[in-house]
């Protein structure tokens, strides 16, 4: 895990503010993420709010085989998907810590949210 | 400079916390929808340091019965004057 | 400039697409073109064609498909929302062995890159979501 260190840019931003299972949010937003560098460009995900709990470790999928999104977090670098912010008092205030996390991550204080919404061309909020 | 929608009553959604914590110091913020009810005096202090920078959409507020009950701090825009704001802004970003 | 809308909202359950609808004709009266609206997330329920509303009610879908017809609106749907929703154009009802359509032109199903694309090639991206 690392903090924001260069300038956060990018093609497309997508922010992941829902946990996995009660809703498709996560999922639908992921996809978009996914034929975004599937198309070239340069995607960065940004996880706030319940968003963190995304990259909880030890998730599964649901009792009628719904699928989760574990298994699409750890594929990400084959996607070439390699910037991966984290809202780092979203995670805190969850009681979570970066050994609880599928993934490395770049934290982010809440100060420098704004300048990783700013260097990215496009935002989709989900 | 970007400008943040919001939709959901600071009375209902945390949400407005995140958006305040991600938005830049230029940055403006748009009330929509169920989002005007945070334009309400009682509940405007959820809003703070955004003076000049915190528009409500007028038609929502009408709609709601709220015309009359926005705070003084907040600006008051119609449609035509939502699009203008979207010109102004590089960019939209919108939370829910 | 060119304006692009992004709809996550389903039709009625929330105000979303009331909101796109009156953002998009204010932003043809101000000079703008609305090149495109692409309906994402429950925002594809926007394109049923059999969506039957009261008649003191705004129709929705008819609403999205006259703003195709005086204004040249693109109306797209992504294709895997749609069809785990129940959205389908002839041809995917017929590929998929049901009865009838749910989804017709000037609704047209695409794929996500086409987001990506209008992204690119539009000057502003405004969501309206639930």
């Amino acid at each position: 895990m690392s903090e924001v260190s260069e300038t956060p840019h990018g093609d497309l931003l997508v922010i992941l503010r829902h946990a996995p299972h009660g809703s498709l949010w996560l999922r639908e937003a992921l996809d978009l993420a996914l034929v975004g560098a599937a198309f070239g460009q340069s995607v960065s995900l940004l996880l706030m709010g319940d968003g963190v709990w995304a990259l909880l470790q030890g998730q599964g999928s649901g009792p009628l085989g719904q699928k989760g999104t574990q298994s699409t977090f750890e594929m990400l670098e084959m996607y070439d998907i390699e910037r991966l912010y984290i809202d780092i008092d979203a995670l805190e205030a969850r009681g979570l810590t970066r050994d609880d996390l599928l993934l490395p991550v770049i934290e982010v204080p809440a100060p420098a949210l704004s300048a990783v919404l700013a260097g990215h061309r496009q935002i989709v909020n989900f | 400079m970007l400008l943040h929608l919001l939709n959901r009553a600071p009375s209902s959604s945390p949400v407005h916390q995140d958006v305040l914590r991600a938005m830049g110091e230029e940055d403006g913020l748009m009330l929509i929808e169920d989002g005007v009810f945070g334009a309400v005096s009682a509940q405007v202090k959820h809003f703070p340091g955004l003076e000049g920078r915190l528009f409500a959409l007028r038609e929502d507020l009408e709609a709601r019965g709220l015309a009359g009950r926005c705070d003084a701090r907040v600006i008051i825009v119609d449609m035509d004057g939502f699009v203008a704001l979207t010109e102004d802004a590089q960019r939209t970003v919108s939370w829910f | 400039m060119r304006y692009a809308l992004l709809v996550l909202g389903g039709p009625y359950s929330h105000q979303a697409a009331h909101s796109a609808l009156r953002f998009a004709h204010a932003a043809i009266a101000r000079g703008h073109r609305v090149e495109t609206v692409f309906f994402y997330h429950d925002g594809v329920y926007n394109a049923s064609h059999l969506s039957a509303p009261p008649q003191d009610e705004p129709h929705l879908v008819d609403a999205w498909s006259e703003l195709r017809r005086t204004h040249g609106t693109a109306l797209q749907v992504c294709v895997a929302a749609a069809l785990r929703r129940g959205l389908l154009d002839a041809r995917e009802a017929e590929r998929h062995g049901k009865s009838g359509a749910s989804l017709e032109p000037p609704f047209e199903l695409t794929g996500l890159g086409q987001l990506l694309d209008i992204s690119q090639t539009h000057e502003r991206l405004i969501t309206f979501a639930p």
